[in-house]
């Protein structure tokens, strides 16, 4: 969206104009320009949209996309890493073999459990990094470290930074779109998506598909006594006509006749948004390949259950291509909620098998619709797909059947836009508890710098001043992951 | 500054003391001439190019140059990193000279020598050569050409003009008086003048345009409007916020006094250094003085992690690391906020910029080190205080009086006791762990005595020979007991074909002489000789386990085998004399459901009961009869006291900085005691160096890094050095800094754009004399409101805000003010005039915030459902000051108008013009809400639309404008007309 308005007073512009001599950052030239920061790429380009998809609560790495036979082997007796093991709830239990049974898949014959099968009709699409390393096994701190860089509150998000650099490619919707869990937002809430110390139109914008309506305030109350369709109409014309003398008889001041533009820009927000949302005239076959159930986001969630999971994560994916395809730049799509009762995240101390079967069932089908989809649609190319979450799980048991958390080890994967299908950078132990080489594992800076790398931006170079030090996204780490990308 | 400082070398390792020239330390020179030649040759070039990465604090490639003795594992691989023509070091800038090499390479043949306790520092770091930095120094304002006097006021005008003419600019007239009124109404006080109001002004204006001027100006800072809207500007800067943030946002419900205790002190103009104090360490300061208290809400006011701090705690690694940024986001917030300078950076490495060490900041850790946030009492009657503090004190006296007889008791006993008790605590942690069904089992009801006969039974359906009886203990959490909840001291297991046990009774185990051993949750089986058919089984408790304070009997399971082993007692019938049947937990026939508590580690389990018995065992022998009596006499009077503590109120609250609260979880108080704070290498809590003592960053002549304190101080005295270190005369921040949020604030830009940032990366000052002398007269008024009056009653101030495209051409972003900056309404700005034009505001001041969202699934996780709330509830029609304010979701129609995120210290607000700014203006049901109202107000006037201008942009409309709305308003009503008002840009910009 080109509503980067900047003031002749912007004073941020003339502080960091000051000091652009001494300062050559591509941040310090562009914040004049409307539309990111950028505005001429450090690199080619292989990707320019990205899709994040944030698994909340900590998705099990060793019961979806990290096959373990030793869990399957040991089952049942005492789990013994060869060190002392500090959990975040409980005391290790025995060693827990996956409730399902890991299948080859693709031309690549990776192993996927049947949890996540539906991914296989892509896996030879994906990359996977299984020796993702955390800071910490706190909730709250794990997700802040994968949306923002940072485990404290006061970062910008990944997708910020993205539409900071890079700015948009429409101009009636927004840059960075969040589809939250319609059951409540993960972990520090609107903090995963928040531009902080970033230009104030960087923060997401949540869309919650079935929600009336699906954008905030995208139109006037459906029980306003007064506001008509007329009435609207009307007033806006009535508006600009005021609002244009206002500032004609103010000349210079160019904050003024952008606020004009914003509200031609609103009016065509509200037809674009509802048009993006409106998936009615998709054909079955595409509903079907997202997993959308019959009865739509009414469907029962009474108890946790493949149907409504799928549907629930089906949805936002299809409607996350809608956007893409209009030109929304980043997208995060959460499975998940906060910790709340009864349980709809991926948090199983207490079972695995009862929330992470339909969670990832409901998210594989989602996903792999989505990646199907826009591959069909020559898409997939230059659209990055990032499956993350806070960190993974124990191979041990918590309370027989569920599993603590694993700071120490867990699984990203990525596919399309830039990225070498089939393959696995970075491998777990033979448990799945720390990385096999200990001293080379991934880390979150390093997905990110990949990321931003494939969008063309140096991790290094994408900076903004606050608070005397020169922020990025990767703080003062990340190595682009060269081994998988295509 | 020198480039190198001394330590004082106390022991091993190194106590240090990164000291500036001409201080207490030993002098520069005498290390110098210590110092070998090879040493002294190098030293300039480790100086400049190597220690600014390898020191002790980062440790990079895990190399320290700073600092003697020097190891290097292979000597000739570091020539070998500095040479060449591609050289790996240093990283960042110029390549070694052959020259210097070869100085480094003899200082290595040598074999590194190092002046013992010398630390080098990275020359910059240690620099005090920077405006911010440099002494304040009285000044006076420039003379300037006589027809220029004409048009200053005062001597900001003075500063002022001679820049403008420097620069060959000049200042622009003087704005109208209704503008000027407008604008002064908003600077001041955040709110729009009434139509009356600005009558008032005008008429005044119209004769005596200064004298009325000034008397508005005298009028609205005695206004209480005055502090709550500049308490809003301070609340930005310090990151006040109503929930905790992180995971399970919590709600804080005792964190508004802090915010009135700040718009009280801006209205009652409280001299600056006190309110600094105060919020640092007002209650050691002021003791008893309830504000004392309640400004430690400063150093709360942040973001906490709930889930680290009460689920982790310090226990675990990650509950340190809680604990440490913690202390760094009090650290932090404290010198961001009152002295503009980012300590932070130094966390992790000495700061790349400015004169802060890595010393520096741990120190200053250490003066946060014995707080934590929590409710605190504050506001009790004094003599209650004192009753409350001495019945806490006897409290804690006769607890620790009781402990001291307990290890009396084992010292008496048993050496192996002390050790029994360690294992056991540690065993507790894991041994009394179980995996357990919801279904806990059988539980009598409650007796007030332990003699009290209780007993449970089974009914076998018929009478069958049994091998042997088995009974499991239960496991409940309820007054920290676990494993073993319930489990008789003392029983009986009797067998019968009569169902009460009148006749034929056989006993099968009597375990009714002494007390049974300590089962924990493993199975005690009692086997059965003889081959006697029955078809009853019962356990009869004869000496029922402790409660809490009271007595139960309790069974997890009741197991009857067969000689094949298997159990015939699953399903059957169970009766008993009483029971408490509380589904799922507790009922009759959960004794016979197979569902029992197994120890999640059954070695650790078997070994906590067999030690629990061992020491119940060696206490039974030493007990005698007296100690016996002293402890009941220690229970009893500890039990009085705490009726005697219940019984007196206990206060108001406020979430502050605390040392002693209630704990919770894992969260316990340090009751006053320190936590030791190390320094952490590369910030790292796994690389622990040597313990730091309290101090701060010595940033201007004579002021000391580390704090001299008695060796018995409070940990109050840490944070009141702290406070007085704040607002020394001669601390070069603290003054500049507030000036410059002042001047921002009425300007929409400071003096230093960079506000919460003086250091070398901050931005440069516009008007440092100007900067300088305001900070002078303010330091010795210490008057906010004296600070004010000055700026507004400037003529630079009071110019138009009209742009003028010639000067633009000279300075667009009008840097040097030779106009005013036309004011953008802030979100609380633009919510609170809304309310005021549609004559909702209520004006009702202080007390806990109002909720404008509804709070679902608040026991677990709370969710803030701002959309559900209706903005018809007038609970929400007070000013946005007093909005309860949830961090996890931002209130969104005001984060869309570019509100502060309480997550973060704000020191100057974005302004964005965006298409969900004009979506959330025109839909959003607070809006459609006011407009309704407004609508209300002026439709039975005779003339509407110009009442509404009048309230809304105090002004009469063109005939134009009327026209143009008057058809509109025939056409959609009022209320469409007055949201379209609402919507204006001339409702959005002061001017």
């Amino acid at each position: 969206m080109s509503i980067d308005f900047q003031s002749p007073q912007q004073t941020r512009r003339s502080f960091l104009g000051a000091l652009a001599g001494s300062f050559p950052g591509l941040a310090l030239t562009d914040l004049l320009a409307q539309d990111g920061a950028i505005g001429v790429l450090h690199r080619p380009a292989k990707a320019k949209r990205v899709v994040q998809l944030f698994m909340a609560g900590a998705a099990s790495h060793v019961d979806t996309f990290d096959y373990k036979p030793s869990l399957k082997k040991y089952h049942g007796k005492a789990w013994d890493p060869g060190e002392g093991v500090e959990l975040f709830q409980s005391t290790p239990g025995h060693t827990l073999k996956s409730p399902w049974e890991f299948r080859r898949h693709g031309k690549c014959g990776k192993h996927l459990s049947e949890a996540v099968s539906p991914l296989g009709e892509v896996v030879d699409d994906m990359a996977f990094v299984h020796n993702v390393v955390g800071k910490t096994a706190v909730h709250s701190q794990g997700t802040l470290l994968q949306t923002t860089g940072f485990t404290t509150p006061g970062y910008p998000s990944a997708g910020s930074w993205v539409s900071y650099g890079l700015g948009s490619m429409n101009d009636n919707l927004p840059t960075l779109v969040v589809l939250p869990d319609h059951r409540g937002l993960a972990s520090n809430g609107t903090k995963n998506w928040s531009s902080m110390f970033l230009p104030a139109q960087h923060q997401g914008t949540v869309i919650q598909p079935g929600a009336n309506p699906p954008i905030a305030d995208l139109f006037p109350p459906r029980d306003s006594s007064f506001i008509t369709k007329k009435s609207d109409k009307d007033g806006l014309s009535v508006l600009k006509k005021l609002n244009t003398q206002y500032a004609e008889q103010r000349p210079g001041d160019s904050r003024l006749t952008a606020r004009i533009r914003s509200y031609e820009l609103a009016a065509k927000m509200q037809l674009s948004a509802t048009e993006a949302m409106d998936v009615s005239k998709e054909p079955g076959y595409i509903k079907n390949l997202y997993g959308l159930a019959a009865e739509g986001p009414g469907v029962n969630d009474t108890e946790i259950n493949e149907k409504a999971e799928s549907e629930f994560f089906g949805r936002k994916c299809l409607i996350a291509r809608r956007l893409l395809e209009r030109g929304v730049r980043f997208i995060q799509i959460w499975s998940g909620n906060d910790n709340g009762h009864p349980r709809r995240n991926w948090d199983s101390h207490e079972n695995i098998e009862r929330d992470h079967g339909p969670l990832a069932l409901g998210m594989s089908r989602g996903a792999a619709g989505l990646i199907q989809d826009l591959k069909q649609r020559g898409m997939l190319d230059d659209t990055l797909i990032l499956w993350t979450t806070e960190f993974g799980r124990m191979p041990c048991a918590q309370r027989g059947v569920g599993r603590d958390h694993n700071p120490f080890v867990f699984t990203n994967w990525l596919c399309g836009g830039g990225i070498k299908g089939g393959v696995t950078a970075g491998e777990s132990d033979e448990w799945g508890y720390k990385p096999l080489d200990r001293s080379h594992p991934t880390e979150v800076y390093d997905v990110h710098a990949t990321m931003l790398h494939l969008l063309g931006i140096d991790h290094e170079q994408l900076t903004v001043r606050h608070n005397s030090i020169d922020r990025r996204l990767t703080n003062v780490f990340g190595k682009v992951i060269k081994d998988i990308m295509a | 500054m020198k480039s190198a400082a001394l330590i004082f070398k106390t022991q091993t390792p190194v106590f240090f003391l990164a000291c500036l020239a001409g201080t207490i330390c030993f002098s520069f020179s005498q290390a110098k001439d210590a110092a070998p030649p090879t040493f002294a040759a190098a030293q300039a070039i480790l100086e400049k190019n190597c220690i600014s990465c390898h020191n002790y604090g980062e440790k990079k490639g895990e190399l320290v140059l700073d600092r003697g003795p020097i190891k290097l594992d292979d000597p000739d691989e570091l020539i070998k990193l500095v040479s060449g023509s591609d050289p790996e070091m240093p990283k960042k800038g110029t390549h070694l000279k052959a020259s210097q090499i070869a100085i480094l390479k003899k200082w290595i043949d040598a074999g590194t020598p190092f002046p013992d306790g010398l630390v080098l520092t990275d020359s910059h770091a240690a620099d005090r050569d920077w405006w911010s930095l440099h002494p304040l120094a009285k000044s006076k304002a420039p003379d300037i050409a006589a027809e220029d006097e004409a048009w200053c006021r005062n001597d900001i005008d003075r500063f002022i003009i001679a820049k403008l003419r420097e620069k060959k600019l000049s200042p622009s007239p003087e704005a109208d008086a209704r503008t000027l009124g407008r604008r002064l109404y908003y600077d001041l006080t955040g709110l729009p003048p009434t139509p009356d109001q600005m009558q008032k002004f005008l008429q005044a204006s119209a004769t005596h345009p200064n004298s009325a001027f000034e008397k508005l100006v005298d009028e609205l800072l005695d206004s209480q409007r005055y502090g709550e809207h500049w308490a809003r500007h301070w609340l930005d800067v310090v990151r006040y916020g109503d929930t905790h943030g992180y995971d399970k946002d919590k709600l804080r419900l005792n964190a508004w006094p802090y915010r009135d205790y700040v718009i009280r002190s801006f209205n009652d103009d409280k001299p600056y250094a006190r309110f600094v104090e105060e919020q640092i360490a007002g209650d050691v300061l002021w003791p008893g003085n309830p504000d004392g208290v309640i400004a430690t809400g400063f150093i709360a006011a942040g973001p906490w992690d709930y889930i680290a701090h009460v689920e982790v705690g310090e226990g675990k690694v990650d509950g340190r690391i809680a604990k440490n940024m913690d202390r760094d986001d009090m650290v932090t917030a404290t010198f961001n906020t009152f002295m503009s300078i980012t300590i932070q950076c130094a966390r992790c490495h000495d700061h790349k910029f400015d004169p802060v060490s890595m010393e520096d900041y741990y120190r200053t850790q250490a003066v946060f080190a014995a707080v934590d946030r929590a409710n605190r009492v504050y506001g009790l009657d004094p003599a209650i205080q004192n009753q409350r503090e001495s019945l806490s004190a006897k409290l804690s006296t006769l607890k620790s009086e009781q402990i001291a007889l307990g290890k009396k008791i084992s010292q008496l006993a048993n050496p192996k006791l002390g050790k029994i008790e360690t294992r056991l605590k540690e065993l507790k942690a894991i041994g009394q762990r179980t995996v357990k069904a919801p279904e806990y089992g059988f539980h009598s009801q409650i007796a007030k005595s332990p003699d009290a006969e209780k007993w449970v039974q089974i009914d076998l359906g018929t009478a069958v020979s049994l091998k042997a009886i088995e009974l499991i203990g239960c496991h409940d959490e309820y007054a920290g007991i676990g494993a073993g909840f319930g489990f008789p001291k003392r029983f009986r297991i009797e067998a019968s074909n009569d169902p009460d046990f009148k006749t034929g009774v056989q006993k099968i185990a009597d375990k009714s002489e002494s007390d049974y051993p300590f089962p924990g949750v493993l199975p005690q089986s009692f086997p059965i000789a003889g081959k006697e058919k029955a078809r009853y089984i019962r356990v009869t408790a004869t000496r029922l386990a402790e409660r809490k304070n009271d007595y139960i009997f309790a069974l997890a399971e009741l197991r009857t085998l067969d000689s094949t082993g298997e159990n015939l007692a699953l399903g059957k019938t169970v009766t008993s004399l009483g029971s408490i049947q509380a589904a799922p937990r507790w009922r009759r026939s959960n004794l016979v459901d197979d569902k029992f508590p197994h120890p999640e580690n059954e070695a650790a389990m078997k070994e906590l009961t067999s030690l629990e018995n061992e020491r119940r065992q060696i206490l039974k022998t030493v007990i005698k009869p007296a100690v016996q009596k002293k402890r009941t006499e220690f229970a009893a009077s500890i039990k009085k006291t705490e009726i005697q503590l219940k019984a007196l109120p206990e206060g108001k609250l406020v979430y502050a900085a605390a040392a002693a609260f209630k704990p919770q979880g894992q969260f316990k108080a340090t009751k006053g005691t320190p936590r030791p704070i190390y320094f952490l290498t590369r910030g790292d809590i796994r690389s622990v160096g040597p313990e730091m003592t309290p101090g701060a960053p010595p940033l201007w002549n004579d002021s000391p890094s580390e704090f001299k304190l008695a060796i018995n101080h409070t940990e109050g005295d840490r944070r009141a050095t702290l406070a007085r270190y704040l607002t020394h005369k001669k601390n070069p921040l603290t003054w500049r800094s507030i000036v410059n949020r002042t001047w921002l604030y009425h300007f929409g830009r400071g003096i230093v754009d960079s506000p919460g940032d003086f250091g070398r990366m901050g931005a440069a000052p516009s008007h440092l004399d100007l900067l300088d002398w305001l900070t002078i007269e303010f330091r010795d008024k210490q008057s906010l409101k004296a600070l004010h009056r000055q700026i507004v009653t400037s003529s630079t101030w009071r110019q138009a805000s009209a742009n003028d495209s010639a000067k633009a051409a000279i300075d667009s972003d009008n840097q040097f003010y030779w106009r005013s900056q036309r004011h953008k309404l802030t979100a609380e700005e633009l919510r609170d005039a809304a309310l005021a034009v549609s004559g909702l505001l209520n004006m009702k001041m202080g007390g806990p915030g109002f909720q404008d969202f509804v709070l679902e699934k608040n026991q677990h996780s709370p969710h803030y459902e701002y959309q559900k709330y209706d903005p018809e509830n007038p609970a929400s029609h007070r000013r946005s000051i007093y909005r309860f304010i949830p961090r996890s979701r931002t209130q969104p129609f005001l984060t869309t108008l570019d509100c502060a995120d309480p997550s973060q210290s704000v020191a100057k607000r974005d302004e964005t013009t965006t298409a969900l700014q004009a979506l959330t203006l025109l839909n959003n049901p607070f809006m459609g809400t006011m407009s309704k109202h407004f609508a209300k107000r002026i439709e039975k006037q005779t003339d509407p639309i110009t009442t509404a201008f009048q309230l809304a942009m105090n002004r009469t409309p063109s005939a134009n404008e009327k026209s143009t709305l008057q058809k509109y308003a025939t056409q959609h009503g009022w209320a469409n007309t007055c949201r379209l008002i609402l919507n204006l840009n001339e409702f959005t910009y002061v001017d």
